[in-house]
């Protein structure tokens, strides 16, 4: 079966996506039967566009010179092309304002409305709008995957299917990286905050206005979507108590040691209340994990605790999630024409 | 906590039967009290105070009454106690500017009783770090006390680190 896609967004997460269908295509195609055409990778100033298929070999080896290529073409935006060129799949890669989460939130849109299926690793829609995609999926019968938003190749969002016969009740977990390297070095050196800091960005840990993630901003929107998605929550960003962990010292940490104590920045949803706030947890906890892993742990009701963990960011790992994602689309729609 | 009354005749090994069904019910014993002045038939008032598994509390106290009827020890009174339970936070910010004493007091007010107070002094400018060790009563929820907290810690701009 052919499937045409559009990728926007060819920053990390976008090349990196390409990297891997190239090594998995003849995987994809002999497992699944599956032959991935990308006719389209949208660019904030034009795009790449090709409807016999683009020649991704050499995409990939232009590396940052994609806009030399032949087929690409200035301002082209996806709202015009998505529909002419005939999309099965958008795939959206791009970084969103935390606030209103565009542009993703409007690709999304566009292309739901355009009956297109969509792939999206950016967060922003998903904890603003999570409601309102999901209706319109289900208005426009189409489907929308979104593995890679929370804790990246990490397969927390997908468990539920794996988890039909049990209920979920509550959900501890670190899913700010940056945070966790700050606080564990901290900890494990008695380093200063700032020190600290410095060296999460001199490692590409942290950005260079790391706000979103100390302060808790990102986790919280990663705890809204699991939240909805895991316990079938309805909330929003604004619904989460949100405590950063910039005030915390050398001296808050040794005074938790002191009771056999660390201080983890967690992100918890229980009890109808979702919150992002440093916490004491003990030094045995599965939840004291260091550098910049993330770990879930779901409190279910016939099972006891599941506790989930792996690396929560960086190219290759989302890539691997959206390529997921992409077969688990491909599956329903053949369970659907069957 | 809790407190056993009891008459155990004053004889070699009478005490041992009174320890036994406790321990054999895994309880935690915290004094015994001889009243050997208040003798009266030869029988002597004991007191004992011991803990049981919280969870297993009411279970396990009926077989100590059990054994110990068999054994034929009078049990006067048995005093069940108010069972605190223990938390740990820490506030950072200016927690000495914004008077700790008021903030242990306001505490009291509600119930919440702080047992132990360890702190990590730094410069006057600086923020400092305060551990208390809180005693909750079985009136009071972890929740109820979380909320009061949470509202001393907006009023004064402290940050609460809690398990």
């Amino acid at each position: 079966m052919d499937v045409k896609i559009g990728l926007i967004g060819k920053g990390n997460v976008g090349s990196c996506f390409l990297e891997l269908l190239k090594k998995k295509e003849n995987y994809l195609h002999k497992e699944y039967n599956l032959r991935i055409i990308v006719i389209a990778i949208y660019e904030y100033d034009g795009a790449l566009i090709n409807e016999k298929g683009l020649d991704l070999d050499k995409i990939i080896s232009l590396k940052e010179r994609f806009r030399e290529h032949k087929d690409w073409k200035d301002n082209i935006k996806p709202i015009d092309s998505m529909q002419k060129i005939n999309l099965d799949l958008c795939i959206d890669t791009t970084p969103t304002n935390p606030d209103t989460g565009k542009p993703a939130l409007n690709h999304i849109i566009d292309a739901l409305n355009n009956h297109i299926d969509v792939i999206s690793s950016s967060k922003g829609p998903f904890y603003l709008k999570y409601k309102e995609i999901h209706e319109l999926a289900k208005k426009t019968k189409t489907y929308i995957k979104y593995e890679a938003t929370v804790a990246s190749c990490v397969p927390i969002l997908s468990i539920k299917d794996s988890l039909n016969g049990n209920e979920i009740t509550s959900i501890k977990a670190i899913l700010n990286g940056t945070s966790n390297y700050i606080l564990s070095r901290m900890t494990s050196e008695g380093v200063a905050f700032s020190v600290a800091l410095k060296e999460a960005q001199e490692l590409g840990y942290a950005e260079a206005d790391p706000t979103l993630d100390i302060e808790g901003y990102d986790a919280a929107g990663k705890l809204v979507i699991l939240a909805n998605e895991l316990l079938n929550w309805s909330k929003t960003i604004s619904d989460v108590k949100i405590k950063g962990i910039s005030k915390i010292t050398p001296h808050t940490i040794e005074l938790a040691k002191l009771e056999g104590f660390t201080i983890k920045h967690l992100a918890i949803a229980e009890k109808d209340i979702l919150f992002v706030e440093p916490r004491l947890i003990e030094k045995d906890s599965p939840l004291n994990i260091g550098g910049t892993l993330n770990v879930i742990k779901l409190q279910t009701k016939y099972a006891g605790p599941i506790i989930i963990m792996g690396r929560g960011a960086g190219g290759y790992e989302a890539a691997s999630a959206i390529l997921n994602d992409l077969i688990s689309i491909q599956k329903l729609r053949k369970r659907s024409i069957e | 906590m809790i407190n056993l009354e009891v008459r155990i005749p004053d004889t070699p090994g009478c005490l041992i039967e009174l320890i036994k069904p406790i321990s054999n019910n895994g309880g935690n014993i915290f004094g015994i009290l001889h009243h050997h002045d208040k003798k009266i038939n030869n029988m002597i008032p004991v007191n004992i105070s011991f803990e049981l598994n919280a969870k297993l509390r009411e279970r396990k106290l009926e077989n100590i009454k059990d054994e110990l009827r068999k054994s034929k020890i009078q049990i006067d009174k048995i005093k069940i106690g108010i069972e605190q339970h223990h938390f740990v936070v820490i506030l950072t910010g200016h927690v000495f500017d914004t008077d700790v004493v008021d903030t242990i007091k306001r505490l009291a007010s509600k119930k919440i009783k702080v047992s132990e107070l360890q702190a990590k002094l730094t410069e006057i400018s600086e923020v400092s770090d305060v551990k208390l060790k809180i005693d909750l009563p079985e009136s009071i929820t972890k929740e109820e006390m979380i909320d009061e907290l949470d509202k001393i810690c907006e009023e004064k701009d402290l940050t609460l680190i809690r398990s």
